[in-house]
């Protein structure tokens, strides 16, 4: 029996009196790959950040309902803590500028005090790259600062600094929006990867029906901040309910 | 109709680069007299130029030291104060953007900018120089502070806001707390900005008159590293000596005028060096 890794309840978003998600319910069990579509606007950004509690950053935002990562009530716990348990990767790939290959995955642990001796984070660095598929092709320049990389290899090293906390839920961003389809096959790839032999539950925001189809378990259809169908992807694929979900994953909305 | 069409090209080529030239004639102007004038005094003078006293007037050169001594200490003390103050100042103002105070900080540093520097000159005078009863180093240094915070607050604030929002939400992604985003993000990313703002308050108060005319009491005749003693700067040997009639005095004038300039330059390419190396 798999556990829930992720539950959200009645959770309602506003930004400045206005809403942008109205009582959304999700559940995932653990190691499955949730997709969240929608057209531009329906707040599939503002649910991602809702998760890890980065909303928090932003002002004039008020959030009500709960979201639970495993055992942890997301609203009601420290949200440096909630962050921990979550890795993100955003929509532009965006590695740290100021830092190396190697600090950019090593940042994280190090600061969090994740690791004991620099032997320990050499390993746990060569094990994010590597989940990341992108080990093979920086292991010989890890000192390089990251803009030295292709923009498909700079969002993989996003993905492995965000793999690097060890985090049991996984958020992306539309992470292959802004990369070439071969990058974008791997970073499928990896998603699938780390699901299947790690202990890690993923949910990314996505534009292509295709990629929702192609990797995810579950799929949660977003429109005008409302949750309008929610499934796994085998049967909202073969039999949406809803015309919305029909037409955007024909590719006319 | 092509022809006419070059024809208003060229013309309108033409035209813009005669402006620019026109523009930036004067610069050069000055950069050559200095140079042109300057030059010859340096060389007949040589390095004592740099650590001698000034000569009496009709007689040799003698040099600039306990001016230029003067002038980087007045810089270094400033900065001492200044730096710190403008930094955390920009610092607090870009991270607590909504904030009665830093609201306050934006609106001085901008308007500050370009506050007249005798009125800094005469504001030291009365609380500092007055209460002591004396000239010194200190009271110019504070001047010059006056002078380069608003400065270098400015430049650290825009080094600061041109942070790409998206890698402080990566830090905070990562369960950073906020000190560490704001230090070894922010501030890290921005540090050439910031290096840059750090320099030019620098060269700013090494160049400053006004300020110091009635603060540090123009003593130079020997090189003085008291705090609390009466002290001089390059610019104001300049507006001194200049305003005399003695041939040899207006030569050390030049002379000075070429060391303060070397002394911008120096700092200006450090600065150009620096800030062609910002990659996000």
């Amino acid at each position: 029996m798999r556990r829930v890794a992720l539950s959200i309840n009645d959770l309602t978003v506003k930004i400045g009196g206005k809403e942008i998600l109205k009582r959304i319910n999700i559940e995932i069990p653990e190691r499955r790959i949730l997709a969240v579509m929608g057209p531009s606007g329906s707040g599939k950004s503002t649910l991602l950040r809702a998760i890890n509690r980065l909303l928090d950053l932003v002002p004039g935002c008020e959030v009500s309902g709960r979201v639970r990562i495993y055992d942890t009530e997301v609203y009601s716990s420290d949200p440096y803590k909630v962050r921990r348990l979550t890795g993100m990767v955003f929509q532009v790939p965006n590695p740290f500028p100021n830092m190396s290959i190697y600090d950019n995955v090593a940042v994280g642990p190090k600061m969090n005090g994740l690791v004991k001796d620099k032997r320990e984070l050499d390993d746990l660095v060569r094990w994010a790259l590597e989940r990341a598929m992108l080990w093979d092709e920086v292991k010989d320049r890890l000192k390089d600062p990251p803009n030295k990389l292709s923009g498909g290899q700079q969002q993989r090293l996003c993905l492995a600094r965000a793999l690097a906390l060890r985090p049991k839920l996984l958020l992306l961003d539309e992470p292959t929006a802004n990369v070439d389809p071969i990058n974008a096959s791997k970073i499928e790839e990896a998603l699938r990867g780390l699901v299947e032999s790690h202990d890690i539950t993923v949910v990314f925001v996505t534009h292509t029906p295709y990629q929702a189809v192609r990797i995810s378990d579950y799929v949660a259809f977003l429109y005008m901040g409302e949750l309008i169908e929610f499934g796994l992807t085998q049967e909202i694929a073969l039999n949406p309910k809803h015309e919305l979900t029909m037409r955007f994953l024909k590719g006319e909305a | 109709m092509a022809e006419l069409r070059e024809l208003k090209e060229k013309l309108f080529l033409i035209t813009s680069l005669s402006l620019a030239a026109l523009a930036i004639l004067p610069i050069f102007h000055i950069l050559l007299s200095i140079f042109y004038n300057g030059l010859p005094v340096l060389i007949s003078a040589g390095v004592d130029f740099l650590v001698d006293s000034p000569p009496p007037p009709g007689g040799g050169l003698g040099g600039i030291g306990p001016s230029l001594v003067g002038t980087f200490m007045l810089a270094f003390i400033s900065s001492l104060v200044g730096i710190p103050l403008s930094f955390a100042s920009a610092l607090f103002s870009v991270e607590f953007p909504d904030n009665v105070i830093s609201r306050g900080v934006r609106v001085l540093s901008k308007a500050l900018l370009q506050i007249p520097s005798i009125l800094v000159g005469m504001l030291v005078y009365t609380i500092m120089v007055v209460p002591m009863g004396k000239f010194s180093m200190l009271a110019g240094s504070l001047a010059l502070a006056i002078m380069m915070i608003p400065y270098v607050t400015t430049y650290v604030e825009e080094a600061l806001e041109n942070v790409p929002k998206t890698y402080r939400e990566a830090g905070y992604a990562l369960g950073l707390s906020r000190t560490k985003v704001v230090f070894k993000i922010s501030v890290s990313i921005a540090k050439r900005g910031i290096l840059t703002g750090v320099l030019m308050g620098f060269a700013k108060v090494t160049g400053e008159t006004a300020p110091l005319l009635f603060t540090v009491g123009k003593q130079r005749q020997m090189i003085s590293l008291d705090p609390l003693g009466y002290t001089d700067s390059i610019s104001l040997l300049i507006f001194d000596f200049i305003q005399t009639p003695y041939a040899n005095w207006h030569r050390v004038a030049w002379g000075s005028a070429l060391v303060l300039t070397s002394i911008f330059l120096l700092i200006f390419l450090a600065t150009r060096s620096l800030t062609r190396r910002v990659v996000l």
